[in-house]
């Protein structure tokens, strides 16, 4: 049987406090990407949608024990409450005592997994090990078979980074902003070259370890559930094209399986850093998100949805009505006829709803009430599809009349309140609003 | 005259059901599958009980696996456990029309037939309640080692967690208790798990904890409370990912007692 040894209560429970509030700027919570059955080996699995234990107060989900290893830092990166000129109460975990944590939630299925991130101490390699010996005794000593996400500290050993991640699921360095500018302005130790170089090694070592999995199928496996990274949205004045550039690079060079976008909010008081007015920018993290999930699942690139002149995304609309309404040449589309990637382009349909069109549509007639039960957003989609040549209603062709028709949708959105009733105006028209 | 076949709400009572129906050669149209036994009665309508038979029921499920695909398997597992009074006729229809179809398991796909699309649906909701259980069910570990857990769910969907649960903690006894169908998954340490029916609801008032439980319960409420970011409080966002009806047994959501 196990064994918890938790003899400074107050202790523990404190530096959890510390150790979990620091780490909550990290976005990253996923436990997605692995499928791996426990088979009688020690204790957990892993299911590739990942799993939601939690919501905090804020709506993000808790689905695993996110933590930093200590908020001791050797930087001074002023973005960061954990920068080494703060003064904020600092902590350092045990690996055992992380380790009794991870046990302890997981069995009682508070978490499906462990997510470890650090402050630097004394030194990157210092940290990096410290990171390692915490892993291997999860999974060597405990038998952890659930989920682990480490991060991978720049500037730490190779050798190092390798053996750790033969541990972990994921692995993942922060490019915190989004150009090297930013970074030299708010983070001077760090470097680009430094953060992306554990990124490469990780990339060159799970493709290898990909090429040994064909060959020997017993081979362990080497961060199976990929890469990920996070960038600070505001803090520096890179616009959204910029971002949405710096992202699809990470996706398609180094073959990311996420980039986080997070808010930049104030928690430092920095003559460097903005003061954002309205708080931190939820609704243009939100679209960054939105436009994400269009570079990844549905086949759009960067420079369709944004260019040089048009830098930054509409915060009226979502990216993909953006887009169709500026491409109403290639609507209306017919469902019944339009291959997959087609159907994917248009607003209201998502990727799985598209897969069911095409389908279903090969073993009989599709009508609008087929499409509503597939889970098409008509209210969206009416404007964009034709079903046997025919539209929902009659509903005219033009970007005007769309954009006003979407508009009264109301889309919920982040960092908004709820709209006031207010007076009636001949000029109440969503064109006129800036 | 149409007989109304009214069946146990199991997968084993529904699919019995299946078997009768079609055992009776009164023809697809003259037949009807219903779930419970109080139900409003119809004219010209005869009533026959049908007694859950785990033998009958498995010839079903096995035709079904063979002919009709591990799809079509799962559709009807998961869709018997959603609460809805129509799911047992969708089911037998669903099987009639892929057991007609020469390739049985397009039936399947075939999301535009009223009958499949409705056990679709029923096992889309299915799969949504079970995957968050999957997440939202808490142990205690009781005094004798063994972890347990409460939930009141809308749908039955005991047996389609059980699995994960058993795989994950396959070290571990455990027990899923729920209130609302008085009955449990009980796993035993490096074992099977099975369903316990009928349970008595005061078996389960007074179990003495662990020693060390409330330590874990206290260290958990503190992370959860430590890793909400109040610059982007959004309880409504929490109150949609995290309904109410779910958080009765969780006990980060229980009043903090000590700090």
């Amino acid at each position: 049987m196990m064994e918890y040894r938790i003899e400074q209560q107050m202790e523990l429970k404190e530096k959890l406090r510390i150790l979990a509030d620091a780490a909550k700027y990290d976005v990253a919570c996923t436990s997605s990407g692995v499928d791996r059955q426990n088979r009688g080996r020690g204790i957990g699995n892993c299911i590739a949608p990942g799993i939601c234990h939690s919501f905090s107060a804020d709506g993000r989900c808790i689905s695993l024990l996110k933590i930093l290893f200590t908020n001791e830092c050797i930087f001074d990166c002023r973005y960061c409450i954990n920068r080494r000129s703060n003064d904020v109460p600092r902590a350092s975990f045990t690996p055992q005592e992380v380790c009794d944590l991870t046990m302890g939630f997981y069995r009682r299925n508070y978490i499906e997994g462990l997510f470890l991130s650090s402050g630097i101490i004394v030194s990157p390699d210092v940290t990096m090990e410290l990171l390692y010996q915490t892993l291997y005794k999860l999974r060597r000593a405990y038998h952890f078979q659930g989920y682990i996400h480490v991060k991978a500290i720049p500037g730490a050993d190779e050798e190092l980074i390798a053996r750790t991640g033969y541990l972990a699921d994921r692995m993942s360095v922060n490019l915190e902003l989004p150009t090297a500018e930013g970074l030299k302005a708010l983070a001077p130790q760090k470097q680009r070259p430094k953060m992306l170089a554990p990124i490469q090694q990780v990339q060159k070592m799970r493709t290898q370890n990909k090429e040994e999995l064909t060959l020997y199928r017993h081979t362990q496996k080497f961060v199976p559930a990929g890469q990920s990274t996070q960038m600070i949205i505001g803090a520096t004045g890179e616009n959204d094209w910029q971002i949405m550039k710096v992202a699809e690079h990470m996706y398609k060079k180094y073959e990311m399986k996420r980039v986080f976008y997070s808010a930049f909010l104030r928690v430092n008081e920095d003559s460097l850093l903005p003061v954002l007015p309205g708080g931190p920018p939820l609704l243009r993290e939100h679209r960054l998100y939105q436009a994400d999930w269009l570079l990844r699942f549905y086949g759009f690139e960067t420079e369709e949805l944004l260019s040089e002149d048009r830098p930054d995304f509409n915060l009226l609309l979502d990216p993909k009505c953006d887009w169709a309404l500026r491409h109403l040449e290639q609507f209306p589309v017919e469902v019944t006829k339009a291959d997959y990637h087609t159907l994917l382009r248009v607003p209201g349909i998502g990727y799985r709803s598209a897969g069911r069109i095409v389908k279903a549509r090969r073993l009989g007639a599709l009508d609008y009430e087929n499409l509503k039960k597939m889970g098409v957003v008509l209210k969206r989609a009416l404007y964009f599809i034709t079903c046997k040549g025919k539209q929902m209603y009659p509903v005219k062709m033009t970007e005007d009349y769309i954009l006003r028709n979407l508009l009264d949708g109301k889309e919920k959105l982040p960092g908004t309140q709820a709209p006031l009733y207010r007076q009636l105006s001949l000029f109440d028209d969503p064109r006129f609003s800036v | 005259m149409i007989r109304v076949f009214q069946c146990e709400d199991t997968l084993t009572g529904i699919l019995t059901g299946v078997y009768e129906a079609w055992d009776s050669r009164l023809g697809h149209d003259n037949v009807r599958l219903k779930t419970g036994w109080n139900e409003n009665l119809e004219l010209f309508c005869e009533y026959v009980q049908v007694e859950p038979d785990t033998k009958k029921a498995e010839k079903v499920l096995r035709t079904v696996r063979s002919r009709m695909g591990e799809e079509a398997y799962e559709m009807i597992g998961y869709a018997s456990a959603y609460p809805d009074d129509r799911k047992a006729d969708a089911i037998y229809r669903m099987i009639v029309l892929g057991l007609h179809l020469p390739d049985g398991k397009e039936v399947s796909r075939m999301l535009t037939h009223p009958d499949v699309q409705l056990v679709f649906e029923l096992r889309r909701k299915a799969w949504h309640i079970a995957h968050r259980y999957m997440g939202f069910v808490r142990f205690r570990e009781l005094e004798n080692g063994v972890l347990f857990s409460e939930i009141d769910a809308e749908a039955d969907v005991l047996a389609l967690i059980a699995p994960h649960f058993a795989d994950r903690l396959s070290g571990e006894h455990f027990m899923i208790y729920d209130r609302r169908r008085k009955k449990a998954a009980v796993h035993q340490a490096e074992g099977a798990w099975v369903i316990l029916e009928d349970l008595q609801e005061s078996c389960f008032l007074e179990l003495s904890e662990a020693e060390q439980e409330k330590e874990f319960v206290m260290l958990w409420k503190t992370f959860h409370r430590a890793i909400g970011i109040d610059a982007r409080t959004n309880k409504n966002l929490q109150a949609s990912l995290l309904p109410k009806k779910f958080r009765s047994f969780m006990p980060e959501f229980a009043e903090m007692d000590n700090g």
